[in-house]
């Protein structure tokens, strides 16, 4: 039951940094989202020690760990778009599925390659 | 008010339910990202339910989605030192992956004939929802539109991120990591943070660099793919 309610508090104070963040990006005129600019927040505050990680942990793992369930509103949405879809839903699909395979296997790839040649110039030395 | 409330308990049942068959039977296709709107849209169809008063509720949770990356903070606070060892190849591979999904983006919509106003909303489809929205406008896409491609980028991700990982024989964690954040954005973390924490780690700064670079090469390379 403590459990639940110090998650509860903390995921409400995760939400705090995240409307302080989209304040910032409206007064600065910021390109990116507030919520980044709230995880920056953040993550300096724990950097320099003004905020304990215990205060953020159980909230932060709890939303990581359920993140799907925000996603699944914007998924419903596709129902209005029923038109496009009929009309273009297999080009769309193809190109996100072809394009998605393409880039997380030139990353992944890319990836592994530095980190192996990283690590085998660090032996040399 | 009661309209919302019922959507957003049955939005969270859905879940849960879809998400309990998934840790049963492990089938990737089955993800509840997938399972759970195909339930949920085909009972607000067959009810007669509009997507606007659904979403009264489901906004609640959308925004959720806000904490959430605020909390991938948490992540990087633990793993900073390996991320600062790995910066460089960091730095390389997420310049990579972005110029490739806008091209690729770009490519294979040429490839299929799609109209420019369908491509533009495609480009930054593999990048978080509110700066994917925001590209999309600037470079001229339609918004809307772009917000369901990051979704379904979101669900193909999650889908072939594991299967790549074993095809192509990916074993260090950060390039795990990177290709899933790259990839599918915030989708692509919750699974990298299934592997293990230091995957998550790299996811989250993945899908934090792969939006700020893609603000910067969206408008240089589009003329390009519009050539």
């Amino acid at each position: 039951m403590k459990k639940i309610f110090l998650t509860a508090v903390q995921v409400a104070f995760l939400y705090f940094f995240a409307i302080v963040g989209n304040l910032i990006v409206k007064l600065l005129h910021l390109p990116i989202s507030g919520s980044i600019v709230g995880l920056f927040i953040v993550l300096a505050l724990l950097r320099f020690n003004v905020l304990k990680l215990s205060k953020v942990e159980l909230g932060a793992s709890f939303l990581m760990s359920e993140m799907l369930l925000f996603f699944i509103p914007s998924a419903v949405a596709i129902i209005q778009y029923k038109d496009q879809i009929l009309a273009h839903g297999s080009q769309f699909l193809m190109v996100i599925v072809l394009s998605t395979i393409t880039v997380m296997v030139v990353t992944g790839l890319v990836a592994q390659f530095y980190v192996h040649k990283f690590a085998k110039k660090k032996k040399e030395v | 008010m009661l309209i919302a409330m019922g959507c957003v308990l049955m939005t969270v049942v859905v879940y849960w339910l879809s998400k309990i068959i998934y840790k049963k039977v492990r089938i990737a296709l089955l993800s509840p990202l997938l399972v759970a709107p195909c339930i949920l849209s085909s009972t607000l169809v067959g009810f007669h339910i509009d997507y606007s008063d659904y979403d009264s509720g489901g906004r609640w949770l959308s925004n959720l989605l806000q904490p959430a990356v605020v909390g991938f903070a948490v992540p990087l606070y633990k793993f900073r030192k390996v991320l600062r060892k790995y910066l460089k190849v960091i730095l390389i591979s997420m310049t990579t992956g972005v110029c490739i999904a806008l091209l690729s983006s770009g490519i294979f919509s040429h490839l299929v004939h799609l109209e420019n106003n369908y491509l533009l909303s495609l480009l930054p489809r593999s990048i978080t929802t509110p700066i994917a929205i925001a590209v999309s406008a600037d470079i001229g896409g339609m918004p809307t539109m772009t917000a369901i491609f990051v979704i379904v980028t979101g669900i193909s991700g999650l889908i072939l991120g594991p299967a790549i990982i074993r095809y192509f024989n990916i074993r260090e964690k950060l390039a795990r990591g990177l290709l899933l954040g790259m990839g599918a954005h915030g989708a692509g973390t919750s699974k990298a943070l299934e592997f293990g924490s230091e995957e998550g780690a790299a996811a989250s700064l993945a899908m934090v660099l792969a939006a700020i670079f893609t603000l910067v090469f969206a408008p240089i390379l589009t003329p390009i793919i519009l050539m």
